[in-house]
């Protein structure tokens, strides 16, 4: 699974790095669009950032900024073609392009050295750099969400046909759910590749696309908060469990579908959720302004 | 048929055929600003595939549909809430785990100038549009007497409620037409009545109001125009108190 | 040598078929993607390894085998992962992000009870029969493949069209809540349907295990990939499609593999997936899909 807790890197940089593969997914998630695309847009990030660094010379933060952009084209491109699908054919669909990106980069040798992968890539997103970059992302996402464009989403994502009823265009706000993940997973591919040193093909395949859904279930997609809390606990699971080693997997499986049945809101949303509603019941006066319904759960 | 003056909606010869089978057989409509018409009929008379048609849901096998003159008859949903069409469901519609604040805010999507960037960024535009569409919709609340209730979860709060925030989403579009599809169902006299006057108001504001209601108290009450809906076809139209005294009507309802 | 691989190619397809039949049966009845098919695969190709270790080399004793734990390890998945999340809203998802929760436990213990470890079946557990026919080499089980593969859509056409589980199955797949109403146990149906899935997937990884001679943990993963292309290019919820869409993918794979590179296989696969998504979605004989967009109907 993640096997990448080698000596190049701490838990803090994991937990970081990670953090913004979560938020690609989590923006995808509350928008309703059904895509696993932010690992593909992770491996693009990657690997042009090694590549540009490697086999180039490039300047390693500009090659990091160039990784988030080819990224983000991409994304453009696949928002693009996939802006008519829904649900299921959405999965397909970046299941795909994952699927693509791994074999690009095992095929392409002359460019990715193929499943060996890219070495001695210059680490230069150490902690102080993760944690600006991280406290960046964080506020890009809680000022889109605060406003219209939050509400747009989740509209969309509960009921589409009410949001199209109230002028919402869904084509265009799944577009720009896919860009701004393109652009977040872009840069946690970069990141990644900015700090550990080595990358390989296989690293931005089935279990990477796992490990975002993961963490952004386990977080909650409503709240900024979810994404950092879900890589958090991700990620400091296997050194918790050290004894069990082998069986990180296995706690991780469990765990998913644990957090999917009884708490399918996340933790963050969901603890978020009760004390809204503790707040706001303490603040009530004594009747309900003068209607006496039958409770009923809005479907 | 129709009045000397223009209607804001009008059908003329409106279809829709399953396959041969036809759940609406030429029905010709109209509604007129600041009037409440009602669209009665047994059920599964066709109403509410009559107010799909209209809001951009499902497509039309004949006729067509004017929105103040205009052929509409292919419009999407979403241009039809642009140009002023909002809509109620029979099923309550609403997002359970956002407040009520927010689920009435999302109907003004329509009238969102601010832009995109603005939005995105939290620029001053942006935020002085969110200020003053907050204010309307804490005017709707205030309409509706459910200002207490602004930041509980929509899926907290009982069915009538939640149909007043269904209301409220849609007046904050500012429709020039509205359609309710059943907005009293489930209700007692008390509350349908309560909610009757404020349809009445809402009308007043020069907005053309079509109701689909079961409620036949509620429609006799509050509706200038009828029309009954039987087996897809129009029966009978009319001021409520011919219409509802007519016979084929009567039968129509024992019958069905 | 052309004919050769075409040989190849249509055997391989006949078990991407099988492996297909099932992943789309789950999704024409419930409409979920099961991630763990792959896992359910591969621990059917494990049952059957280890019946035949335990009682002695028997072609049909992997292959019952395989296929009962294949539906039992399945059934289980059911009651484990799907069906808590059946009544709910946006089932869709949930259902496939518990299912990869699922996979991932099934891999992962697989891997850990194999050692990692490449088995084999023994040799002589099916017997080497070769045959000349106009040049070509055919193994008897290259023939006996695609027949079983014919046996079994077969089988599940009739079982589907002509048996009352088999309406009962429709019933559920086009309205479970109706089917309730009709006095169907649809909990039942579902056990049952998620029984031959698993079946399926537990044939075809016995299949392929003694065809290509190996029984690894990871040997699920490319499966459900290519499942994926297969049943988008077949038709979601389609059995004719999977069937046709199973040997085509198969064809072409084996073709491109001897042709050009196995590296581009993959590429090619995934991008007549692509292709299709965006020019066909539904496929060759796709089931009406509810997964559209809104528009007027």
């Amino acid at each position: 699974m993640i096997s990448f807790l080698s000596s190049y890197q701490s838990l803090a940089d994991q937990i970081l790095i990670y953090s913004v593969l979560a938020m690609s997914q989590c923006l995808v998630m509350r928008a309703g669009l059904f895509s696993l695309a932010p690992t593909a847009f992770a491996g693009i990030g990657a690997y042009t950032m090694a590549v540009l660094t490697t086999a180039h010379g490039v300047n390693p933060v500009l090659a990091i900024v160039c990784g988030v952009m080819l990224a983000t084209l991409v994304a453009a491109a696949m928002a693009l073609a996939t802006s008519r699908l829904r649900g299921v054919f959405q999965a397909v669909a970046t299941l795909a392009l994952v699927q693509v990106m791994v074999t690009v980069g095992l095929g392409w040798e002359s460019v990715t050295r193929g499943a060996l992968g890219i070495n001695g890539i210059p680490k230069v997103a150490t902690t102080g750099w993760l944690l600006l970059v991280v406290a960046l992302a964080t506020w890009l996402l809680w000022t889109i969400g605060r406003y219209s464009i939050g509400r747009a989403f989740d509209l969309i994502r509960e009921d589409e046909t009410v949001a199209v009823s109230l002028g919402i265009s869904v084509m265009r706000y799944h577009r720009f759910a896919m860009i701004l993940s393109g652009l977040l997973g872009g840069l946690a591919g970069a990141l990644y590749a900015a700090n550990s040193h080595a990358i390989q093909p296989s690293e931005f395949g089935f279990s990477m696309i796992v490990a975002g859904l993961t963490m952004a279930v386990l977080g909650g997609h409503k709240s900024v908060w979810g994404a950092l809390l879900g890589a958090a606990i991700l990620i400091s699971l296997p050194e918790l469990f050290r004894v069990f080693a082998e069986y990180r997997s296995v706690f991780q499986g469990v765990l998913l579908m644990l957090v999917i049945i009884f708490l399918p809101n996340g933790i963050v949303d969901s603890l978020l959720e009760l004390a809204h509603e503790r707040k706001v019941r303490r603040a009530l006066p004594s009747g309900d302004g003068g209607n006496i319904d039958t409770k009923a759960r809005a479907t | 048929m129709t009045m000397a003056f223009a209607s804001v909606l009008e059908l003329r010869g409106v279809s829709r055929k399953f396959g041969g089978v036809p759940a609406v057989d030429g029905v010709n409509l109209s509604a007129r600003a600041g009037t409440i018409t009602g669209l009665i009929g047994p059920n599964g008379a066709g109403k509410t595939t009559v107010v799909n048609m209209v809001a951009g849901l499902l497509r039309l096998t004949e006729g067509q549909v004017l929105l103040d003159g205009t052929d509409v008859s292919r419009a999407e949903a979403a241009e039809l809430a642009h140009a002023g069409v909002a809509r109620t469901f029979q099923n309550i519609r609403l997002v359970p785990g956002a407040t009520v604040l927010d689920n009435i805010l999302a109907g003004f999507h329509r009238h969102e100038a601010a832009g995109f960037w603005p939005n995105v960024l939290g620029l001053r535009s942006a935020r002085a549009e969110a200020s003053a569409f907050r204010a309307e919709a804490e005017r709707l609340l205030e309409r509706f007497r459910m200002t207490q209730f602004a930041q509980h979860l929509a899926g907290n709060l009982s069915y009538g409620h939640q149909r007043r925030i269904e209301m409220m989403r849609a007046l904050a579009l500012r429709p020039k037409l509205l359609l309710l599809d059943e907005p009293v169902a489930g209700m007692n006299d008390v509350e349908a009545a309560s909610l009757g006057e404020i349809f009445k108001e809402i009308a007043a504001d020069n907005v053309a109001v079509l109701l689909i209601e079961h409620n036949i108290r509620l429609v006799s009450s509050i509706c200038s125009y009828l029309y009954v809906l039987s087996s897809g076809r129009l029966i009978s139209e009319g001021q409520p108190d011919a219409v509802l005294r007519d016979k084929t009507v009567i039968e129509a309802y024992l019958g069905a | 040598m052309l004919l050769q691989q075409l040989l190849n190619g249509v055997v391989v397809g006949s078990v991407y078929a099988i492996f297909a039949l099932g992943f789309t049966l789950l999704f024409g009845v419930n409409n979920i993607l099961n991630m763990a098919h792959g896992s359910v695969f591969m621990w059917g190709a494990f049952a059957g390894l280890a019946a035949v270790t335990y009682f002695g080399p028997s072609f049909p004793l992997a292959v019952v085998v395989g296929m009962l734990a294949g539906g039992l390890l399945s059934v289980l998945l059911d009651i484990v992962a799907f069906r808590p999340l059946r009544r709910r809203k946006g089932a869709d998802m949930s259902a496939l992000l518990s299912s990869l929760g699922a996979n991932l436990v099934l891999l992962s213990l697989a891997q850990n009870l194999s050692n990692t470890k490449v088995m084999r079946y023994p040799f002589g557990i099916f017997p080497i029969v070769n045959f000349q026919v106009f040049g070509l080499r055919i193994q008897l089980l290259q023939l006996v493949i695609p027949l079983i593969c014919i046996v079994m859509v077969a089988a599940l056409v009739f079982l589907l069209y002509r048996t009352g589980l088999g309406r009962r199955i429709r019933s559920v797949a086009f309205s479970e809540s109706t089917s309730r109403l009709l006095g169907i146990n649809s909990e039942w149906v579902n056990a049952q349907v998620f029984f031959m899935s698993g079946a399926l997937a537990g044939l075809a990884g016995v299949l392929i295990g003694i065809a290509f001679n190996s029984v690894h943990y990871h040997m699920g993963e490319p499966f459900l990939l290519k499942a994926f292309v297969v049943i988008i290019l077949g038709g979601l919820g389609s059995i004719p499609g999977a069937l046709v869409a199973g040997v085509v993918i198969g064809t072409i794979e084996t073709l491109t593999i001897s042709y050009v590179s196995s590296a581009a296989a993959d590429g090619i696969t995934f991008a007549v997936l692509f292709l299709i998504i965006l020019i066909r979605p539904t496929g060759l004989f796709g089931k009406a899909s509810t997964v559209m967009r809104v528009q007027r109907q």
